[in-house]
């Protein structure tokens, strides 16, 4: 096992004759705490995608957790990947008809199998375990409550529980704050944090004052390409206003 | 600077006209049909509706089985000399005629369960090919878009006429007239509940590494299942309305009833005809309602 969680070479993705991401090198240690941040546009979903193989990259090589993406990972492989690593999307993703704790048993189908999971029954352990994740996101007495009925922060924290059924190895977060007002986005970034604990942590944000809580190092990228790979201490005023180009160009 | 925009008061004063527009050229069509019509002088009311309208009233406000308890037991019908021709116990026929009625009543439930039934299944496939949201082939979707299109635009008695022609009479065409038709309907409802899938729903409980029938029964049938039921509902309800009419083209049930009491002009029967089809078609819509919104 190589000590890289993530490792990219020349990555580059072209997406009908444009190019959307364009990295030279990008690597991350098992167990740190990244941000990417950037304009709309700037290739962070697609980055997020390549690593979960919901997209594929043009050339170059991208290994994570010691597979090679670019290697054409049959969709099994690509499962057994999944598996191991927790998403946490934008948008609140939950199946609107479940209940909350139906929707963190969710999370453990990558480990079941059989017909019994198909008709939604569930082995007695998994659903101790999906009640202690609800618990420790501060759901545990909306366990029974439809998806369709919960606030956006509650979406989220089930979204949380949900990755924490998967024990996965790396978190993924785009932008799992977005639908979410200050205060909310705030606990939800502490949360994410102290779950992840022991597992490797990639968010996207646009908000600014979440990466202290939420990273060691941010990445900024431009257009496709990174701009800077620096620590969170090191994130300057100066440097989000380039990067978001905040002036105008011609002045 | 100006805050007003022209481009865009100017689309809005072209819209405006254009309404204008369609409303008069919608009161000419309605001239149009309305003027054509009376010169033609086919709007008319007949040469005595009112009393038409009285004597009719008066068969109809008193249902045929009211006789079962209130029917001259011994009706004599006499020759022209007074000579009895036939003694009829009023209160037996109509007793006979209210079980037969029962037997129509159940032809009719069976025919519309089992052609709707029959219905959703075809519609099923055509459905998945038609969403937009799912990509399937061009030409199929196509295909399938075109189907559905052509069996919703054939009325379920055309279809029932050219059915009759071919298997003959029976319940069996009014099944097959009620599928054919009601699949067009079914095939508009399941594709549209299709594609208001969340995507995104989908595509989480595929990251978390679930196989493809996981995927199916954990994020798909969960959105979409209900809004099944609850179309199936809907167009089984209205089939059973629907199917009380096939009788008409020889497909039995109650439609027989209404066409041997009007060819025999027998109001009263025809009323006791309506009274079971309003009683049928309001308790099944009111079962149907109580289910599909505890469904949603």
């Amino acid at each position: 096992m190589s000590h890289h969680c993530i490792f990219a070479q020349e990555l580059i993705c072209d997406i009908q004759g444009k190019r959307i991401l364009d990295v030279d090198a990008f690597s991350v240690k098992h167990g740190e705490r990244i941000a990417i941040i950037g304009h709309n546009g700037a290739g962070k979903s697609t980055l997020v995608k390549l690593l979960t193989g919901f997209m594929s990259c043009s050339s170059g090589s991208l290994n994570v957790l010691d597979r090679e993406m670019n290697s054409g990972l049959s969709t099994n492989a690509l499962r057994l990947l999944r598996k191991e690593i927790g998403q946490v999307l934008q948008g609140l993703h939950l199946v609107a008809r479940l209940t909350a704790l139906d929707n963190v048993l969710i999370g453990s189908l990558g480990r079941l199998s059989g017909w019994k999971c198909l008709a939604r029954i569930y082995p007695q352990e998994e659903i101790q375990r999906a009640r202690q994740a609800l618990d420790n996101v501060g759901l545990g007495m909306k366990a029974e409550t439809r998806a369709d009925k919960l606030s956006g922060g509650e979406k989220q924290r089930v979204a949380i529980a949900r990755m924490l059924m998967q024990k996965p190895r790396l978190i993924l977060a785009d932008e799992p704050t977005a639908a979410l007002d200050p205060g909310a986005a705030a606990d939800i970034c502490e949360l994410l944090v102290k779950s992840a604990r022991g597992a490797t942590l990639i968010t996207v944000v646009h908000n600014p004052a979440l990466l202290p809580v939420l990273a060691q190092r941010v990445i900024g990228l431009k257009a496709g390409r990174i701009v800077f790979d620096v620590p969170t201490t090191e994130i300057s005023e100066q440097r989000l206003h380039s990067l978001y180009d905040l002036e105008p160009l011609n002045t | 600077m100006q805050p007003t925009h022209p481009s865009g008061s100017a689309s809005v004063s072209a819209r405006r006209n254009g309404f204008i527009a369609l409303t008069i050229t919608y009161f000419l069509f309605v001239a149009a049909c309305l003027g054509s019509l009376i010169s033609e002088n086919e709007i008319s009311m007949g040469r005595n509706p009112l009393e038409n309208l009285i004597q009719t009233t008066q068969d109809f406000i008193r249902p045929s089985f009211i006789d079962i308890w209130f029917g001259n037991p011994r009706l004599e019908y006499r020759s022209d000399d007074g000579e009895v021709l036939r003694v009829e116990n009023r209160q037996e026929v109509e007793t006979r005629h209210i079980e037969a009625m029962a037997r129509a009543t159940w032809t009719t439930v069976r025919i519309a369960t089992l052609g709707s039934l029959l219905a959703a299944l075809l519609s099923l496939p055509l459905a998945l090919l038609s969403a937009r949201n799912l990509g399937a082939p061009k030409l199929f979707s196509w295909g399938a878009k075109s189907l559905l299109d052509i069996s919703r635009s054939i009325h379920t008695l055309v279809f029932g006429l050219i059915i009759v022609g071919i298997i003959g009479l029976g319940p069996t065409a009014g099944i097959l007239a009620i599928a054919f038709h009601s699949m067009g309907t079914y095939g508009k409802l399941f594709a549209e509940s299709i594609e208001s899938l969340d995507m995104g729903a989908i595509d989480a409980v595929r990251s978390v590494g679930a196989t493809p029938p996981q995927v199916f029964s954990h994020a798909v049938l969960p959105a979409v299942l209900p809004q099944f039921i609850s179309s199936h509902l809907y167009v089984w309800e209205f089939n059973i309305r629907d199917s009380t009419i096939l009788g008409i083209i020889g497909a039995g049930g109650l439609g027989q009833l209404i066409t041997e009491a009007i060819s025999l002009f027998q109001w009263g029967r025809l009323s006791t005809v309506l009274i079971v089809v309003f009683v049928l078609v309001a308790s099944f819509d009111m079962l149907s309602r109580r289910i599909r919104e505890s469904l949603l």
